[in-house]
């Protein structure tokens, strides 16, 4: 599961000065279910998944992580946790096998466990025909395979997807939604960031919206739709972020 | 520390080098190439452009041939000469490379010299400083004269019945007294600390930029990020990759100049009249063995500046500048007087093209050879410090 507690991160930006990301996030995943961090461009999803996968070191708060402390405890996070976003990209000269095989490497697997996970994997996902091809020669559909692959190989509790279908065609992203349910089914703990809300809709049994670095709402769709007395996930986020920006000062002084 | 994942991230990262061409290239076969296609090139464009220039077709004019009809008649019978008709024009003809030489003979000059042989002469040669066919009909044209001067004299000594020994009491006899390895180090010398200073940097330079700045361009930082690996290690498993670059391309260097040097003696020798060349191996062991600091350095110092860099082309701006801080101090070795002691066995790279120098001809000063190893080792921990830390620096990392 992933318990983030008042988690903050501010760096420094040349241009914007002092940059507060993400600000005093706290939430709360369970395994077998999934949750959908819902917000705009530059809200801080990416910054908070980001410092989830220890990718970032929190600048105060912390957030627990299969039972380990992302600040104590990075490295046992990290082989925990399967970590997939646009900007996690493949080595090209690697083939697809040998992609795989180094992030089971690095993830401990001894030689015998891992080739047969990865035999395992292969076949389950039809990528036999292209297992020896370099990652550079594949297609973007191809490509995902390998990269979902990569994130599976040591079989992690912990799945965190940063805008997973961004730029991709419809059958790809299709691939990479039946893939994120699979992850629920199999009992693990999926948390994910998209600014689409029919995705939120078909996927998330929890949904957080973030804005200016802040989780502004979270709950059940239905707990948001109670409480906002609104049906449209759109119509929500709106009245939701719209809100935040008008009560901003005065959260800000309590 | 975890060993076993720096050799899961070594071994990954060598593979990966090995499939692209350029590193090949940078690595295996510039290091092996370049100082025989230097050699060759050089030698082989000298001899082509100084046969060709001087062999044949040099326009010679000879201003008042009747002064000295003799000598006019012999610098006419050379081979490589073109006569051309005298006219007032020549210096002109010289300018606009028309002409080579012009040849100017005092006022009865042989008639004179028959007759009243105490009197002096002087033959003017009008030539193009610098240019090498009019140099080259120059020198042709002074040994024309100069054998017919030697036989004035001859005839003259006969007349006065004296040997030719009373014009020559004694010659000269140069002979090589400096062992053959120390005669082919103190050519080494110049060159070699040099370009194999100057390799080590470049053969570090393509895996260091690709580990880094390449890793960023593609995509492949996050990935590797969000990995298990301590990110000590994965620097530690890159840094390998690169020193082991580094340390090949520098090998292969060496070898590759020495076996130059060696092949090309024979083009060499004829220079140097048949002297018998070699190389020591233990110099060549013992400057490798104080190269091992600086390719450290290197390696290190170009990771930690390359990791700053966004992509690969604002690594290459980063480094362009590098190379003219390594070629300076790497050119000491070719700094005739420039002499080690113990300040100087501080400077980076200086130090070490000076030492190499003097190891190349046979000299070890032990103490400074030490302070250097020392120094230069200290330096390259102090890079292998500063390339953890930027690896560690989330600004740096994804400065993108």
């Amino acid at each position: 599961m992933i318990e983030a507690l008042k988690l903050c991160k501010s760096f420094r930006d040349k241009k914007r000065g002092e940059v507060h990301a993400v600000q005093d996030v706290s939430f709360n995943c369970q395994p077998g279910k999934i949750y959908g961090l819902l917000g705009a461009n530059g809200a801080g999803k990416t910054t908070t998944l980001r410092l989830l996968a220890t990718i970032l070191q929190p600048t105060s708060g912390t957030a627990r992580v299969a039972g380990f402390d992302i600040v104590q405890q990075p490295q046992q996070v990290r082989s925990s946790v399967g970590f997939l976003s646009t900007a996690t990209a493949l080595y090209g000269r690697l083939t697809a096998q040998e992609m795989v095989e180094y992030f089971g490497r690095l993830n401990g697997l001894d030689e015998v466990t891992l080739k047969a996970r990865i035999d395992g994997l292969f076949s389950r996902m039809d990528m036999d025909e292209f297992r020896t091809r370099q990652c550079d020669k594949l297609s973007t559909g191809m490509k995902q395979k390998v990269s979902i692959a990569r994130t599976l190989v040591n079989d992690p509790p912990v799945m965190i997807f940063d805008e997973p279908t961004v730029g991709l065609d419809v059958m790809t992203a299709r691939t990479i939604v039946r893939f994120i349910r699979e992850c629920r089914d199999a009992g693990k703990t999926v948390i994910f960031s998209t600014h689409v809300m029919s995705e939120v809709e078909k996927l998330c049994d929890r949904v957080g919206i973030i804005h200016d670095g802040r989780l502004l709402t979270e709950g059940t769709l239905d707990e948001l739709r109670q409480r906002h007395g609104l049906t449209d996930l759109e119509d929500i986020f709106v009245r939701v972020v719209s809100d935040g920006r008008e009560r901003r000062p005065l959260g800000d002084n309590q | 520390m975890n060993l076993r994942n720096i050799g899961v991230v070594y071994r990954k990262e060598l593979r990966d080098m090995l499939r692209d061409r350029r590193t090949i290239i940078n690595a295996i076969l510039i290091p092996l190439l370049a100082f025989p296609v230097l050699l060759v090139g050089f030698v082989g464009v000298a001899i082509f452009v100084a046969s060709r220039a001087t062999e044949k077709d040099l326009k010679v004019m000879i201003l008042n041939e009747a002064e000295a009809p003799e000598v006019a008649q012999r610098i006419r019978r050379e081979l490589s000469f073109v006569m051309v008709q005298p006219s007032e024009d020549y210096v002109d003809a010289i300018n606009n490379k028309r002409l080579h030489l012009a040849v100017e003979f005092p006022a009865q000059m042989e008639e004179k010299i028959r007759t009243a042989p105490a009197e002096p002469h002087t033959v003017k040669l009008y030539h193009f400083e610098g240019q090498i066919r009019s140099t080259a009909a120059a020198r042709r044209v002074e040994r024309i004269v100069n054998a017919y001067r030697d036989e004035v004299i001859a005839a003259r000594l006969e007349s006065r019945g004296l040997d030719r020994g009373a014009l020559e009491p004694f010659t000269f006899e140069k002979e090589n007294a400096a062992s053959a390895d120390r005669v082919t180090g103190s050519i080494l010398g110049f060159l070699l600390p040099y370009f194999v200073i100057l390799l080590s940097l470049t053969g570090a330079m393509y895996p260091a930029l690709d580990l880094t700045a390449g890793e960023k361009e593609r995509g492949t930082m996050e990935t590797i990020l969000a990995s298990p690996v301590h990110r000590g290690d994965l620097v530690a498993g890159k840094f390998l990759l690169t020193l082991t670059f580094s340390l090949v391309t520098t090998s292969l260097s060496i070898v590759s100049l020495a076996a130059t040097v060696l092949g090309g003696a024979g083009l060499i020798g004829q220079v140097s009249k048949g002297f018998v060349f070699a190389v020591s191996g233990t110099a060549i062991s013992a400057v490798l063995f104080l190269l091992l600091p600086v390719t450290v350095l290197f390696s290190a110092g170009l990771m930690a500046i390359a990791v700053y860099a966004r992509n690969y082309r604002d690594a290459q701006n980063y480094l362009a500048p590098l190379m003219f801080v390594v070629i300076l101090p790497a050119m000491a070795s070719m700094v005739p007087g420039m002499e080690l002691n113990a300040r100087l066995a501080l400077v980076p790279i200086l130090n070490i093209s000076l030492a190499a120098r003097e190891i190349l001809t046979g000299q070890y000063q032990w103490g400074l050879i030490a302070l250097i190893f020392g120094s230069t080792a200290a330096y390259a921990a102090g890079a292998l410090v500063v390339v953890a830390r930027q690896f560690n620096r989330e600004e740096v990392i994804f400065r993108v």
